[in-house]
């Protein structure tokens, strides 16, 4: 589903190049639960980035769901990011102003789908992550747990081939996050879903049925 | 203080050059505006002083009586008067070049032998001032010119130099020329100097003097001979100092001036906003690094002192810069407002402004307390916040607290306190005074609707987002998330709509002022210009560019085929109670039958009928309500034969002046005034008549030897609305600068609202926003702004300029407008404020668009 092939990030810093990533190569199979842990500063999720198209490798080849993104253009890689990928994020990036509802459809509305089609879906998808008496709520008006639930289902909005999470569980009390996890584990294994998750934590990394170890921009292990 | 704004503001400054620019060009633009008006208006004030002061020459005092001018039997009268030393008798005015476009000499005709006593005419090349003089005053068409002004046209002595006199076009000589010292310096130069009988017959004020300069008698005091004077002169003519004389002739421009200082004053009133705007933006920006010093332990003191003071540098600069901007911009102004004055008041002579201290004072002053009084506000907001919040927060803004917020509470306060001010104001003494509150009551009602946009927006924008789905092109999140950007900060967003609402305000106030004047005066034009032909010399309206004539064309205007009635209009500048006046004739009598008058009060065609008799005069409403006379007053007034008592007959509506005039019937005029002069002859035509024939006839006999302007009725109506909207062209560049400073407040709000939202852009590129997508957001949230500050601006607009014309102006003018709604300029000023704001927005709008998604997700 995934595949790395030598890829090289180098970000430039005034006069100086930091590399992010440093010849990265690791395939991730369709459906599989890849977990990618480290240290700060080793470069995963600077991986999960280039995966989602928000960035493009300095070199290699990154092929995603058999299309080479760092070759896309902008308005292509924005398309693949909003039907094929799903987004979960550690600081959740719920927009404030809209509630549970309006920001689990606004996938859908950015891809131009009437707002019926749009509603009926998000309800499907809050019903998902339980959050269904909730939709009419602001996120201010919610806990870190239940916004980010509604950030998992805006993630499913278009039922995507791949899930890519950066420290889901790192703003959540331990409990709230093994139920963020579950949820992810469940999305998994009922959709076959291919999900990356970015993580610090040893517990969450147990969800996953492989853990790939990133040092100083490479891949050093991986555990099975 | 010094090390925190070289570390910290220097370096913001240094990042963020676009946005300081825009806030530096705005200061700069308002302080500009405001500096070109003082100067404008001190040259204004200056300009007839220093003419009057350098013709009077050594003269302590004048006697004159406007142009109603003094009798020349009266000048032994006053030659004679205990304590005068010498007496010197002139004529004034200005005549047209013939052959020089434009060219016009202020011919001056004085008794060459006296004058030396009081002035000292240089001659070039004579052997003696004296010898000069004798040569010149044996040839009766000798004219001496200046120096300079016969170089440029190419006249040196000797030559024959044609000018348009009140008899038609007149050939004189070249006889001398004068250095350009003292008195040949005014005008720039334009002037003649001619002999006594030739000027006044020229000026057609044969048997009349303008003037009558005086010295006094060693140890003599000034007021007593001033005193013997009015005494012995009857109310023939008035004494006074020439300083005195200076100040009557600019109370002319009053009205002018004052209306000239109101407009600067929404310059400054705008460019507070941008800096408010500014300094919010500014500290939005710095809120981690605000964050960070609080938490170093900066002083809440120290920080506000930080912002205070950068704004007030930034001030400086651009108040600096503004004074340059302001002078240069003072010299173009003073041909607009030169060539103004030059058709409403008098022909000045308007130097280049001179920019002084106290010009560079007023700069300094209003920038900087500008400045300080828009800085505190979001500094004062800024220091308030807690270190932790400031360090943690993702996006900070000025807090609003809804319906209880400061901003609310003093807007309202702002809208109960307008009308009291308008309605219910203090006794004052004076209209200018009146005017003021007026204008003060206008500006609490803009400051009150400005203070209360941020509740507005609060309230009033979620309702966008709905109407927005049907705008083409826009979906669902975009008109959203548009409408809940400016929600979420309605403070800062209420800033921007409260520029544009102030400027758009101020822009239609004069639109809708411009357009009543117009209608108003159009509708005069009609009720009070029945003639079908006007036939003048010099001008086609009647005032300080036209050349009166004598009444010599008037026989053979009657025979000309065609026409039924010929009138006589006359127009001349007087006093009433040391007040500036304007007296107006024709001939009730014999235009009765086609003439119609506007009045205010009475019966119109009964007042042309006593007044035909000669039973009284008809006074104008501004005349009314300066000197609080009405119907059946009495009032004297001062005529070359004395001081006569009229009747007044009735008030009527006439526009050409608001000194006040008077009307009064021709015969009477001519019998009181001694003046045979015309201004325009007015004439009806024969039903059926061919107005082109009549034209072409009255153009073969008489348009080449006085230079002729037949107008059509709808030629003098063009005539009078170009002059009354170059009077407005100062008030056009106030708009546009308005305009530019709102344009920058939007594109700075902007910039603010997508550094706020970084985080959010990104994540909305992150889920699949694509760039164009990012940038309808941005460009909507501007239209929106746009669509809310026309339609607030269009409101208060409405309301401001119907205050201004229908209550105001009166007060000022004494005039009444038509309230005449300009729905044109409603529409345009509506829909401009949108298309601007998208056009402002489109900038910033890209940049949201480019915003790196990586680096946007995580920022805080």
């Amino acid at each position: 589903m995934i595949r790395c092939i030598d890829v090289r990030k180098v970000y430039r810093q005034g006069k100086n190049e930091i590399t992010a990533l440093d010849g990265v190569s690791l395939d991730i199979a369709r459906g599989e639960f890849a977990v990618i842990m480290g240290p700060s500063g080793s470069g995963k999720s600077t991986l999960l980035h280039l995966i989602g198209g928000l960035d493009r490798p300095t070199s290699g080849e990154l092929l995603v769901d058999q299309r080479l993104v760092g070759q896309m253009a902008d308005d292509q890689i924005t398309l693949f990011r909003r039907t094929r990928i799903g987004f979960v994020f550690q600081f959740f990036n719920l927009l404030p102003t809209l509630t549970a509802l309006e920001n689990v459809i606004l996938p859908f509305v950015l891809d131009g789908r009437s707002k019926q089609e749009a509603e009926q879906r998000a309800t499907t998808l809050l019903d998902k992550v339980g959050l269904e008496n909730r939709k009419d709520h602001l996120p201010e008006e919610m806990s870190g747990g239940e916004i980010q639930r509604i950030a998992v289902a805006r993630a499913l909005a278009f039922d995507p081939p791949i899930l890519l999470a950066d420290e889901p569980t790192g703003n959540l009390d331990s409990k709230t996050g093994e139920s963020i996890l579950s949820l992810l584990r469940e999305i998994n294994r009922g959709s076959g879903c291919t999900i990356v998750m970015v993580t610090h934590s040893q517990e969450a990394a147990g969800y996953g049925d492989r853990t790939i170890f990133f040092r100083d921009g490479k891949v050093e292990k991986e555990n099975t | 203080m010094l090390r925190l704004l070289r570390t910290l503001s220097w370096r913001h400054v240094q990042r963020h050059r676009l946005r300081t620019l825009l806030t530096f060009l705005g200061i700069t633009l308002g302080v500009g505006v405001i500096v070109a008006i003082a100067v404008v208006n001190r040259s204004l004030t200056g300009s007839f002083q220093s003419t009057i002061e350098q013709i009077a020459g050594k003269a302590v005092l004048q006697v004159s009586n406007g142009e109603s001018g003094i009798i020349e039997s009266a000048f032994p009268v006053i030659r004679d008067t205990a304590g005068v030393q010498d007496a010197a008798a002139a004529v004034e005015g200005f005549l047209p070049v013939r052959g020089a476009e434009k060219e016009r000499l202020y011919v001056y005709g004085v008794d060459l032998l006296t004058d030396s006593a009081i002035r000292d005419h240089q001659f070039v090349g004579a052997k003696s001032d004296l010898d000069q003089a004798l040569d010149f005053i044996s040839m009766p068409d000798s004219i001496a010119l200046t120096e300079s002004f016969s170089r440029r046209l190419n006249l040196p002595l000797g030559t024959k130099i044609t000018l348009t006199t009140s008899r038609g076009k007149q050939d004189y000589t070249v006889r001398a020329l004068l250095r350009e010292d003292g008195m040949a310096k005014v005008f720039g130069g334009n002037l003649a100097l001619m002999d006594l009988p030739v000027a006044q017959q020229a000026l057609g004020k044969e048997g009349k003097l303008d003037i009558v300069d005086l010295t006094v008698e060693e140890g003599e005091k000034i007021e007593a001979v001033r005193e013997r004077l009015v005494q012995r002169l009857q109310g023939a003519a008035e004494a006074e100092r020439p300083r005195k004389r200076g100040e009557q002739i600019e109370l002319l421009l009053t009205s002018f001036r004052v209306g000239l200082f109101f407009v600067s004053l929404i310059a400054l009133f705008v460019g507070f906003f941008l800096i408010y705007n500014t300094v919010s933006v500014s500290v939005v920006q710095r809120k981690r690094e605000i964050g960070t010093l609080r938490c170093l332990g900066m002083k809440r003191g120290e920080l506000l002192r930080l912002i205070v003071v950068e704004a007030l540098i930034l001030a400086l600069i651009g108040s600096l810069a503004g004074s340059v901007f302001g002078w240069l911009l003072a010299q173009l102004a003073l041909v607009a407002v030169g060539e103004t004055v030059g058709n409403l008041f008098s022909l000045v002579d308007l130097g280049p402004g001179i920019f002084t201290l106290r010009e560079l004072g007023l700069s300094l002053a209003s920038g900087l307390a500008v400045a300080v009084l828009a800085a505190l506000h979001p500094a004062l907001e800024a220091i308030r916040v807690s270190p932790l919040e400031n360090a943690r927060q993702t996006a900070w803004s000025p807090s609003f607290r809804g319906k209880k917020s400061w901003a609310t509470r003093l807007g309202l306060f702002c809208l109960v306190a307008s009308p009291l001010i308008i309605f219910l104001p203090p006794p004052l003494p004076g209209p200018v005074q009146q005017f003021s509150v007026g204008v003060i009551g206008m500006l609490v009602f803009l400051l009150g609707l400005a203070f209360l946009c941020p509740l507005i927006i609060n309230y009033g924008v979620r309702w966008f987002w709905h109407w927005a789905l049907r705008l083409p092109g826009s979906s669902w999140v975009e008109a959203r998330v548009a409408s809940d950007s400016l929600r979420r900060n309605p403070v800062r967003s209420g800033i921007t709509v409260a520029t544009l609402v102030i400027s758009l305000a101020a822009i239609f106030t004069i639109a809708a002022f411009v357009n009543s004047v117009r209608g108003s005066l159009l509708a005069w034009v009609d009720q009070m210009v029945t003639a079908d032909l006007i036939v003048s010399s010099g001008a086609r309206t009647a005032g300080p560019r036209n050349v009166p004539l004598k009444e010599d064309p008037l026989s053979g205007l009657k025979a000309v085929p065609g026409v039924k009635i010929v009138d006589l209009y006359r127009l001349i500048r007087s006093s009433y109670q040391g007040q500036p006046i304007v007296i107006e004739s024709f001939s009730a009598r014999e235009s009765a039958t086609v003439r119609t008058l506007p009045m205010a009060s009475g019966d119109g065609a009964r007042a042309l009928g006593e007044m035909g008799e000669g039973k009284g005069v008809i006074i104008s409403e501004s005349f009314q309500s300066r000197f609080g006379k009405g119907a059946n007053d009495t009032i004297e007034l001062t005529t070359p034969s004395g001081r006569i008592a009229f009747r007044i007959l009735a008030v009527y509506v006439d526009y050409s002046s608001d000194v006040g005039s008077v009307l009064i019937d021709r015969a009477l005029y001519k019998q009181y005034w001694r003046d045979e002069l015309v201004d325009a002859f007015d004439l009806w035509l024969d039903a059926g008549a061919d107005q082109q024939a009549v034209i072409a006839d009255i153009k073969e006999q008489y348009g080449e030897p006085y230079q002729l302007f037949i107008s059509t009725h709808g030629e003098l109506r063009k005539a009078v609305v170009h002059i009354m909207e170059q009077s407005f062209v100062v008030n056009y560049a106030v708009e546009i600068v308005a305009v530019v400073v709102a344009i920058f407040s939007v594109i700075n709000t902007l910039l603010a609202s997508i550094l706020d939202r970084t985080r959010e852009i990104g994540v909305l590129r992150a889920i699949g926003a694509t760039q164009a997508q990012v940038r309808r957001i941005v460009v909507l949230e501007a239209g929106w702004m746009g669509v809310l500050g026309g339609v607030l601006g269009l409101f208060a607009g409405t309301v401001m300029s119907y205050h201004h014309v229908v209550y105001n102006t009166k007060v000022l003018t004494g005039w009444t407008f038509q309230f005449y709604y300009p729905y044109d300029v409603a529409l345009l000023s509506v829909v401009a404020s949108v298309i601007l704001c998208v056009i402002a927005g489109y900038g910033p709008s890209k940049q949201a668009a480019a915003t790196p998604i990586v680096a946007a997700i995580g920022y805080e």
